[in-house]
């Protein structure tokens, strides 16, 4: 009988996703179990094609299992409709993209503010909020400007602002270094540990570098799918 | 949050300037269209609401079949009126009309020729909505030699619009008490007469005859009455009124002459009807036509469905390049209805942009379009309020419509799969989007089809032998003028230089004289053998002056005094007629309405078919008869120095008759009037194609922009494998060919069809030829293929490296 934790974030059981391939099934996900306690900064690394993306999707709710049973927040998300879930994911989560993923028609404040749309929060508590979140990331002289007039880097960190506007519980980056210099790699990196300590926001990120998983507090290794190693730091 | 929308929209846009531009471009040039056309539309069917009373009005046709022909006229005979008024219960009142071929007005000493002018019933102002100015309607035309004029006409005679109680005179001697003026007459309007002369001066108005038709008659029903029912009351009441006179001119009782398979009908045609679905005899002025209103109104809905389909296939084009913007925003806590929304505001509101070009398009096109559709329509401020929200309502509506596809679609996409690129959408649901070319071309090669078929036909008529010869030929009109002088008119005019020949008469081809009449074949009136025909009177000349040929026997010739009572007859009349050998056989025709006399005249000659009537008819029976006329002289002048040939003929005039105005025409000019409508239907329908085309080659531009756009990788990489620019274009054009060749195969059949229709209405026409077909086919492929073939020559030039490195 699967069971949840009282101080757990996150709680994977027996996990699985897979692929009907003719009678063969292909699985990306095989039969994994996760718990991942309120905040703690974890890095999922591993080879490509180990499942590192698609866990952290399932883990964000933009992907589904095809077995096992996923709670978050003591909710079990594998018995909620669409709604729930995306309604869940909306005050929970925030996520970072390796390619950014800024919305190019919009501004630098804009993007940030897009998220609190979604959620329906008056204007004049947006205003405050975004002017907040601009002026914590030193980029108010940057919040007219679109996406394509900024570096990488600078995107990354809009990126993460945004992410972290609705006050999420929950930060998931996929390889949110991938596209950066070293210099802006760590740059990001320092913010997170910064958000982890300070604002004590949970962290799941995947990664290839070992040096950006020493950041975190616990590093998991994935391969072909299951969990091969799990080290507290 | 809709502001958002909005803004987001906005930069979208401007982003996508190419995509925008060739969206909008298309979406407001099919709304121009769309809107000029429904202009010209309202305006025809406008015609005649100004009257109050227009819904209680109507008028009468009568159509007869008398003697194997018939005829259907909007005149009826002259005691009608007043029988209805007398018998019928519901007649609240009636007026009549009697054209009367203009008349001389005399301006200071000049004469000054009037066209519009007519005898009218003193009831007119009770019928007919025409606000008067000056004078009392109740009275304005009770007394004889009084005329009620135009304010025009006021200002153009006497500088000023109070007249009333002025004199005018017309044709040299009669004088008319001015005892009105009326605003001129609304232009939406199937009379437009600036001298309305008072009917019971003109003596023939009583007249009692049941069997001469000459008054245009409109009945105003009381309120209460029922139209059905008044009709179905007609039969009776004419056999009524008519037998008497039937009686005793054929001596027949109406059975008998029903029995012998003749008619005589009156009917009613509502007054709002008459311009669009009243082509008859002797109608007040040459009406609208309902085939056209239809015509024009498919097109601008064709024009219209082509312009959606280009939004619709463009938008969905471009969904891959938005594709990851949908994942994003998914991300971020979108839902699929805030997505809807938002791609549902883009769409309507480039649709309400468009619109709002278009209604600027089509002020400034207005004034070129008048030209082209011959009206004078304005745009005025209420129909433009009036149309306001209509235009509002529509671009929500055409929004939504061309946006579902594409919103749907979009917000559809699954963030996870979009956000990592695996869905190269674009020209996937590529079959709604073929469907779609398939279906803006099949319009196209339709219209292509059917305006090469008009053209066709107007060339046809143009270039047609219609058996005289109609170059060179002026009429001077009005010589009746000139009385007793007219034959040494004639023959001064005769013996000019610059003149070839020259004939006396008002009748010729395409002139709109005509004199109908039946004539018997044998001095007892027997009504079974008779035919209906034309009986002109000209002089000697005619046939040499017009070049029409001889198929038998002699014309008329001034050294035999028998041929005043010899008549010569075309070939239609011959056959109608059907004597054994027609030449010096006699007819006999009647000498007066109430046929109480006939004079026989002898077949002296028989003449080779002429069109003297549209092309749209047949030649019908007409006979000849040597007999002054005075409706005009025909003059076949040289060719070489026309314009001092007609001021040597104004010379000839001015000693003649130096106080009256000289008029003239030609008649190849004549003639081109006559088939105007159709001409101009031909060049509004070539310029309406054109347009269609150009949308639908603006839709498949910007499609196969995005397309190539989707393929840009598989084109560098096909390069480095060292695939040829020609191949690649080639495979590019191919999927853009495919629906066009589907297209063409559906719209053949569809514009052979109905064209050969629109052929049927005239009696001479030009089949489809298998080349208009071929052509309209070839001129698709080309189109389409030089279209595609620019993007494709483009994406096939370029550096491969630059599209692969982009990953």
């Amino acid at each position: 009988m699967p069971k949840s934790f009282n101080n757990n974030m996150l709680s994977l059981q027996h996990i699985s996703k897979y692929y009907q391939n003719g009678p063969n099934k292909a699985y990306v996900i095989n039969d994994l179990s996760l718990d991942i306690e309120e905040g703690e900064f974890v890095s999922i690394m591993g080879p490509s094609g180990s499942g590192k993306s698609t866990l952290l999707n399932i883990i964000g709710m933009l992907d589904a299992p095809t077995d096992g049973y996923h709670y978050f927040i003591d909710q079990p998300v594998h018995q909620l409709k669409e709604k729930q879930r995306s309604a869940l994911y909306k005050q929970y989560i925030g996520f970072v993209f390796q390619a950014y993923h800024l919305i190019d028609e919009l501004t630098v404040y804009e993007n940030i503010e897009t998220p609190l749309i979604y959620q329906d929060i008056k204007g004049s508590e947006r205003k405050a909020l975004v002017a907040d979140m601009l002026d914590r990331f030193g980029i108010v002289g940057k919040k007219d400007l679109f996406p394509s007039q900024l570096s990488g880097g600078q995107q990354q960190l809009v990126g993460v602002a945004r992410a972290l506007i609705s006050k999420p519980k929950l930060l998931l980056a996929d390889e949110p270094t991938g596209n950066l210099n070293s210099k802006q790699g760590e740059e990001i990196m320092e913010l997170f540990r910064k958000l982890n300590k300070e604002d004590g926001v949970t962290i799941v990120q995947v990664t290839h570098s070992e040096k950006n998983a020493q950041y975190g507090s616990r590093i998991i290794n994935l391969l072909d799918g299951r969990i091969e190693s799990s080290i507290t730091l | 949050m809709i502001k958002n929308y909005f803004k987001t929209a906005y930069r979208s846009l401007k982003k996508n300037k190419g995509f925008t531009i060739i969206n909008l471009l298309g979406l407001a040039l099919g709304l121009t269209i769309f809107m000029l056309i429904s202009l010209y539309v309202y305006d025809e069917l406008r015609y005649d609401r100004y009257n109050e009373k227009a819904g209680r009005i109507y008028r009468f046709n009568s159509d007869l079949k008398f003697g194997g022909n018939t005829g259907s006229y909007a005149v009826s005979p002259a005691p009608l009126a007043a029988a209805v008024r007398a018998d019928l219960p519901e007649v609240e009142s009636t007026v009549r009309f009697r054209m009367w071929g203009g008349a001389q007005v005399k301006k200071g000493n000049m004469n000054i020729h009037e066209h519009a002018v007519v005898f009218a019933d003193s009831t007119l102002f009770k019928v007919f909505t025409l606000p008067m100015l000056y004078g009392n309607p109740a009275t304005a035309l009770k007394e004889p030699n009084t005329v009620v004029i135009t304010e025009k006409m006021a200002g153009k005679y006497f500088g000023k619009v109070n007249v009333v109680g002025q004199t005018l005179t017309l044709n040299n001697n009669e004088l008319y008490k001015v005892t009105g003026v009326i605003k001129d007459v609304p232009r939406q309007s199937h009379f437009d007469f600036d001298f309305y002369l008072s009917m019971s001066g003109f003596e023939d108005s009583r007249n009692e005859s049941w069997f001469s038709n000459n008054y245009n008659t409109y009945v105003l029903l009381k309120k209460t009455a029922d139209v059905k029912q008044f009709e179905a009351k007609l039969p009776e009441f004419l056999r009524k009124q008519a037998g008497s006179q039937l009686q005793s001119i054929l001596h027949l009782t109406f059975d008998k002459f029903e029995q012998a398979g003749n008619y005589f009908k009156l009917t009613l045609i509502p007054l709002t009807d008459i311009h669009l679905k009243s082509s008859r005899v002797a109608e007040l002025s040459a009406n609208g036509s309902m085939e056209y209103v239809y015509i024009f109104s498919a097109i601008a809905v064709f024009i219209l469905l082509i312009a959606c389909v280009n939004f619709m296939n463009l938008s969905t084009a471009r969904s891959s390049n938005r594709a990851r913007e949908v994942g994003v925003r998914k991300v971020l806590g979108s839902s699929r209805n805030n997505l809807i929304i938002q791609y549902l505001t883009e769409s309507v509101l480039i649709t309400f942009i468009g619109a709002v070009i278009a209604l600027i398009g089509a002020r400034l096109l207005l004034p070129l379009f008048n030209q082209l559709a011959g009206k004078e329509m304005v745009i005025t401020p209420q129909l433009l309020i009036g149309a306001l929200p209509l235009v509002m309502a529509f671009s929500i509506v055409l929004g939504c419509l061309a946006g579902a596809y594409p919103a749907l679609f979009l917000s559809g996409f699954k963030p996870v799969q979009v956000l990592k690129g695996k869905l190269a959408v674009g020209m996937k649901g590529g079959t709604l989007r073929n469907f779609l070319v398939v279906f803006q071309f099949a319009i196209s090669v339709f219209l292509i089809i059917g305006t090469l078929v008009i053209y066709n036909q107007l060339q046809y008529i143009q270039n047609r032998n219609l058996g005289y010869n109609r170059d060179q030929v002026m009429i001077v009109q009005n010589v009746w003028m000139l009385d007793k002088q007219l034959p040494s008119f004639k023959q001064e005019i005769k013996q000019l230089p610059g003149v070839n020949n020259a004939t006396l008469t008002g009748y010729v081809p395409m002139s709109g004289y005509g004199n109908s009449t039946t004539v018997f074949k044998d001095p007892v009136i027997d009504e079974k053998r008779s035919m209906m025909t034309q009986k002109w009177m000209v002089d000697e000349d005619y046939v040499n002056t017009l070049g029409i040929k001889m198929a038998a026997g002699r014309f008329f010739s001034k050294d035999m005094p028998t041929d005043s009572s010899a008549v010569v007859i075309n070939e239609a009349a011959a056959k109608m007629l059907n004597f054994d050998k027609p030449l010096n056989s006699m007819i006999y025709s009647p000498q007066d309405d109430m046929v109480t006399s006939v004079k026989g005249y002898r077949i002296i000659g028989i003449m080779k078919d002429f069109n003297f009537t549209s092309l749209r008819e047949n030649i019908s029976p007409l006979v000849l008869i040597l007999e002054q006329d005075g409706g005009g002289l025909c003059i076949r002048t040289q060719t070489k120095n026309i314009s001092a040939t007609i001021a040597q003929i104004e010379n000839v005039w001015k000693k003649f008759s130096p106080n009256q105005e000289f008029s003239y025409s030609f008649m190849d000019e004549n003639f081109d009037s006559f088939y105007r409508a159709e001409q101009r239907t031909g060049k509004l329908f070539i310029i309406f194609t054109i347009m269609a085309i150009l949308i639908a080659c603006l839709g498949l531009f910007g499609l196969t922009a995005y397309s190539t756009e989707q393929r840009i990788k598989e084109i560098g990489i096909r390069k480095i494998l060292g695939a040829h620019v020609s191949g690649i274009v080639g495979m590019l054009s191919k999927d853009f060919l495919k629906p066009v060749l589907v297209a063409i195969l559906i719209a053949v059949p569809l514009a052979w069809y109905f064209m050969q229709k629109w052929l049927q209405g005239f009696a001479y026409r030009q089949d489809i030829q298998w080349w208009v077909v071929a052509l309209a086919a070839l001129t698709a492929i080309i189109i389409a293929f030089v279209t595609t073939s620019f993007q494709a020559v483009k994406a096939a030039l370029a550096n491969p490296v630059k599209s692969l490195r982009s990953e």
